[in-house]
């Protein structure tokens, strides 16, 4: 334990980490001192004053130095006058306070009566009600009565939207500035302000579009009060009413783990549906936050245009077959096309769906390639070798950590990973940001070293041509464990590094830990396998393996992109089975029709298509047949994120009618099959054969992936005011797979990479990843249409002018057989010579990979 | 001595007239607080007392009573706060007639009223839904949910009497 000091509370001594708040410090003994404006994930301001105590210290001779001692031996307490605000007060060696005198009850209860002077007391209709601090704290310490005139309560304005997902109620806000802070400490968006002052003091947003922050329903979490609610939940329930069942977020790589509200459903057939997404407390991976794709991004499992039924294509048209019929139907077709078969898995499949369709390929034929869409990123091996450190926990990160980014857009793609690498930036890490363009984090960074698209390696070789020069290679680990050392060397050698670069890592290597995140943007899948290695290989170099908050995280495209490479699915094969596109294919949960054109046209040639989904994507409408298969919030499952947590999601809503989990169907095709076996009646089974079978996953079962700690900050319980409306943990904090690096008796090995980058000379179309898209999972979530913007293309000003076109023009982009119709952009994010077009901004497929194009203007 | 007295009393009630009521010809009048069916209350003006709060629904020690809200609009308003009952169901069935929900209820929407001969054939028709319990409007008067003028209705709640 870190240092600690002793304090008396209440008379009581206690040990407490030293520099802990006093509020914090008190409830880890049990101590609870009400708050409103102070939460532990942000800077104390006092504002409130709920937190008022008696502050005393032990009084010190000053020529002896040591306490005063009374007559029955005691130190003597020198108490101040006036009451102080504990969340305000760190802890220092002696200090004492008293929490109940009846000095402090008074208090507390003039502070309570005084907040309560214009709260309008509509409990009953407010969705806090029933998990509200305020309501809490004033029946625990509030007065029975007000002395100020009811009818001298001053009305003001309950329905004001802030953004399209947020709603202040102006009389209910108590002015704590949570939300502010968060906006302006956590996120760093400067969104909300205070505006007048006195009684007319109230939030507003300032900026346009209003609220436009990617983590807004944090602060209906952190509100004391009912002030801020979810324009999605609005009056969904009450929250008595709602039962809990913890789950993983199904969007992006970072795996947050949320707590689905579910409740009864008259609407839905009195079925048990999700009202309400929450974050769940994980301190490793989302502490207490979530952004609003993963709150409001649930709806597509209660969406209408589910499939229902197993759809087989007859003549063109489709006809309802049932499951036993389907089965049958895949399993001949199986036996028929033996090797010319090809299986395709999608980024949201549960590992328990990824290991049954491994499991029926392998016993289709011997050598069928199982490929993961989208094929963009790779780098298994890398992250094997040299991933994070088990325990890694970027929310605290310090000073004595560097963190690199690379080839991401990180609020984009991982935006819960950006709020912690900017928070650990304000806390003095070193954050490196290489991008060819500018992104959001260039704020927060220490460095932001700018390339051509296509140059990523060339940078993280720089990087490691520098630590061999400057003697910053662990000596110990190259000498002892690692392989390939004196090829990379040589092939290092004589690179000439220029100045950006060794700036760069004269920063990044002169710190105790070092995380890279690398992504994929611009790079084509060869130049990111190549990424991946040049980072394994920096990190191996230097010895940034086998710690807590060392080594190489990748920025997956998917939430369990991280499962299905660790199940033997990847990128690759998907490559070399679209080169030699086999006759059969078996698609889980992909959409590589509406993505890519190349994969339409091969689809379009295969004689048959078989497609597990939940909506009819344009894959599955190109299909011969259809399975309908669950979402993740109706059955059991479990995700790797991409720190390599396997994390378990729960059953929360009532299935759909006619559909089955992924798992389930692969394993009903497979038990048909020669040689095949009965299907296992749960995932928690398919888990045991997973750990028997996989050595990463070797001895993790169910029960373990559900264990829970007691976490720092402690939320979720009974004390609401503390922490917010966060859950606590009670579904698990998952389990992360340990790297050879970690590992003693394996040896890692390092390669020379090929930083080779192709020149784009001609104006170069490169796909960018957003965070609000129209991904088929997201696309339901009508509450966020609003933030979905339309297809658009960015220009960089200079390409503009030659082309003609200015900000706001329409375009069509020619790429290869593809035109794409966007509207232009000229606002200074793209490098000359360079498009950017988001992905899945329409059902239209734009290119996967950097792509000469050229553009005309539409004429109106 | 014992015997006598035995006697003295069935002899008094032999004279005394019968209490036996001519069901369903004759009706007892009921207590003014008789808790029977039931009632979802209106104001004057026809709008809907219940606000879709569910405290009655927590209040009820069985169970019996389903509520689902949502929000009211100036186009389309139900009640004069900002949320309405979507959904109100009472199955009569698992009832007991404790009044819990009366208590409970902040706007004086559910009332426990008079009506008590409750039959019905189906289980099913045991649940009571919103336009069973709901009082029939007023004469005269609009039904809801109506159209209202803009900025009328403000508050969240209609405003509650002073608590003293």
């Amino acid at each position: 334990m870190a240092e600690t000091v002793t304090i008396s509370i209440d008379g009581q001594s206690y040990q407490v980490p030293k520099g802990a708040n006093l509020v914090d410090a008190a409830k880890l003994h049990g101590t609870d001192i009400p708050v409103f404006c102070y939460h532990p994930k942000m800077k104390p301001v006092g504002m409130c004053r709920m937190c008022l105590v008696e502050l005393g210290s032990v009084t010190v001779n000053r020529e002896s130095g040591k306490p005063d001692l009374d007559e029955h031996g005691q130190p003597v307490i020198r108490w101040q006058p006036k009451l102080q605000t504990a969340c305000t007060q760190t802890v220092s060696e002696g200090m004492a306070i008293r929490t109940s005198t009846a000095k402090v009850v008074e208090a507390r209860d003039d502070i309570l009566e005084f907040i309560l002077t214009s709260h309008p007391l509509d409990c009953p209709i407010c969705d806090k009600g029933g998990e509200c601090p305020l309501q809490n704290l004033t029946m625990a310490y509030g007065p029975g009565e007000s002395q100020f005139l009811y009818d001298d309560k001053q009305h003001l304005a309950k329905h004001v939207p802030l953004g399209e997902l947020i709603y202040l109620d102006r009389e209910r806000c108590i002015q704590c500035a949570r939300c502010t802070r968060f906006c302006d400490e956590v996120v760093g968006d400067d969104v909300l302000a205070f505006h007048e002052r006195g009684r007319k003091l109230q939030i507003v947003t300032v900026s346009d579009p209003p609220f436009d922050t990617k983590f807004s329903g944090n602060t209906t979490d952190i509100c004391p009060v009912g002030a801020l609610t979810t324009a999605d939940f609005r009056f969904g329930a009450r929250p008595w009413e709602l039962s809990e069942v913890p789950s993983i977020c199904p969007h992006c790589p970072v795996g947050c783990n949320i707590s689905a509200s579910t409740r009864l459903d008259r609407d839905s057939g009195g079925k048990k549906v999700i009202k309400r997404i929450m974050p769940r407390q994980n301190e490793q991976v989302n502490e207490i936050w979530i952004c609003d794709k993963g709150r409001f991004g649930h709806h597509h499992s209660l969406s209408s245009n589910r499939l229902q039924t197993p759809m087989l294509k007859k003549d063109g048209a489709w006809v309802e077959i049932d499951w036993k019929t389907a089965y049958q139907e895949v399993t001949s077709r199986l036996q028929k096309y033996g090797e010319k078969v090809g299986f395709l898995a999608g980024p949201s499949l549960s590992n328990e769906d990824l290991w049954e369709m491994r499991k029926l390929a392998r016993r289709t034929c011997r050598d069928c390639q199982i490929g993961l869409w989208p094929a963009t990123m790779t780098g298994l091996e890398a992250v094997t070798q040299a991933g994070v450190g088990v325990g890694t926990h970027l929310a605290a990160l310090g000073p004595e950590s560097a963190i690199l980014v690379i080839a991401s857009d990180f609020e984009e793609e991982a935006p819960i990973w950006w709020l912690q690498v900017k928070q650990a930036a304000d806390r003095g890490a070193k954050v490196m940001v290489a991008n060819a363009r500018p992104t959001k984090l260039d704020q927060y960074a220490k460095c932001v070293v700018r390339y051509e698209y296509g140059e990523a390696v060339e940078v993280l070789n720089h990087i490691a041509v520098f630590a061999r020069r400057h003697d910053k290679l662990n000596q110990t680990l190259v000498e002892g464990r690692v392989d390939g050392f004196a090829e990379l060397e040589a092939d290092l050698k004589g690179k000439r590094v220029p100045k950006q670069h060794s700036e760069a890592a004269e920063l990044l290597l002169d710190t105790e830990n070092l995380v890279i995140f690398a992504g994929n943007e611009g790079l084509t899948l060869a130049q990111q396998a190549e990424l991946m290695q040049a980072a394994a290989n920096l990190l191996i170099l230097t010895g940034h393996v086998a710690r807590p908050n060392n080594g190489l995280v990748a920025v997956w495209p998917g939430a369990n992109m991280q499962g299905a490479l660790d199940l033997g699915f990847s990128a690759e094969a998907t490559v070399s089975l679209l080169d030699n596109p086999p006759s059969m294919w078996v698609i889980g949960d992909a959409d590589p029709v509406a993505e890519d054109a190349r994969a339409a046209a091969v689809l379009d040639q295969a004689e048959f298509v078989v497609v597990s989904t939940q909506f009819m994507t344009p894959t599955a409408e190109q299909a011969d047949l259809v399975l309908p298969v669950l979402s993740f919030a109706e059955r059991e499952g479990t995700f790797t994120n991409a720190m390599r947590r396997v994390q378990r999601f729960y059953m929360a809503q009532t299935p759909l009618e006619g559909a089955l989990s992924a798992w389930k169907v692969f394993a009903q095709i497979g038990s048909a099959l020669p040689g095949g076996d009965k299907p296992r009646i749960s995932a928690a089974l398919v888990m045991r054969d997973i750990a028997q079978h996989v050595v990463r996953y070797a001895g993790m079962n169910y029960t373990d992936l559900a264990h829970v700690e007691t976490q720092f900050p402690d939320v979720g319980g009974h004390d609401l005011y503390y922490g917010g409306n966060a859950y606590a943990n009670h579904g698990g904090l998952g389990i992360q797979w340990a790297t050879n690096a970690e590992k003693e008796n394996y040896r890692l090995t390092v390669r020379p990479v090929s930083a080779e980058a192709p020149k784009y000379e001609d104006l170069t179309l490169i796909p960018i990843r957003l965070l609000y898209n129209r991904d088929v999972l997201f696309e339901p979530s009508t509450v966020m249409h609003a933030r979905i913007p339309a297809p658009y293309a960015d220009f960089n000003a200079k390409d503009a002018a030659q082309l003609g076109i200015i900000d706001g023009d329409q375009v069509v982009i020619s790429a290869g057989d593809l035109q794409i119709n966007v509207s232009a952009r000229v606002n200074g994010q793209a490098p000359t010579g360079f498009v950017l077009l988001p992905i899945r901004l329409s059902q239209l497929p734009v290119p996967a990979a950097p792509a000469m194009c050229s553009v005309q203007k539409v004429e109106e | 001595m014992n015997l006598v007295r035995g006697f003295a009393t069935t002899f008094k009630h032999i004279l005394e007239g019968p209490v036996t009521v001519q069901y369903p010809e004759q009706e007892r009048p009921l207590r003014e607080r008789f808790k029977g069916k039931h009632a979802l209350k209106r104001y004057d003006n026809g709008l809907e007392k219940c606000i879709g709060c569910s405290l009655c629904a927590a209040a009820c020690p069985a169970d019996a009573i389903w509520v689902e809200a949502a929000e009211n609009t100036d186009e389309e308003r139900y009640s004069p706060g900002e949320r309405y009952a979507k959904t109100y169901e009472i199955n009569m069935l698992r009832c007991i007639f404790c009044g819990y929900c009366e208590d409970a209820c902040p706007t004086e929407a559910i009332v426990l009223e008079h009506e008590f001969r409750l039959s019905f054939n189906d289980r099913r028709d045991a649940i009571y839904t919103k336009d069973k319990l709901i009082d029939p409007l007023p004469a005269g008067v609009e039904g809801t949910p109506r159209q209202t003028e803009p900025g009328v209705y403000t508050r969240s709640i209609p405003d509650m009497k002073n608590p003293d």
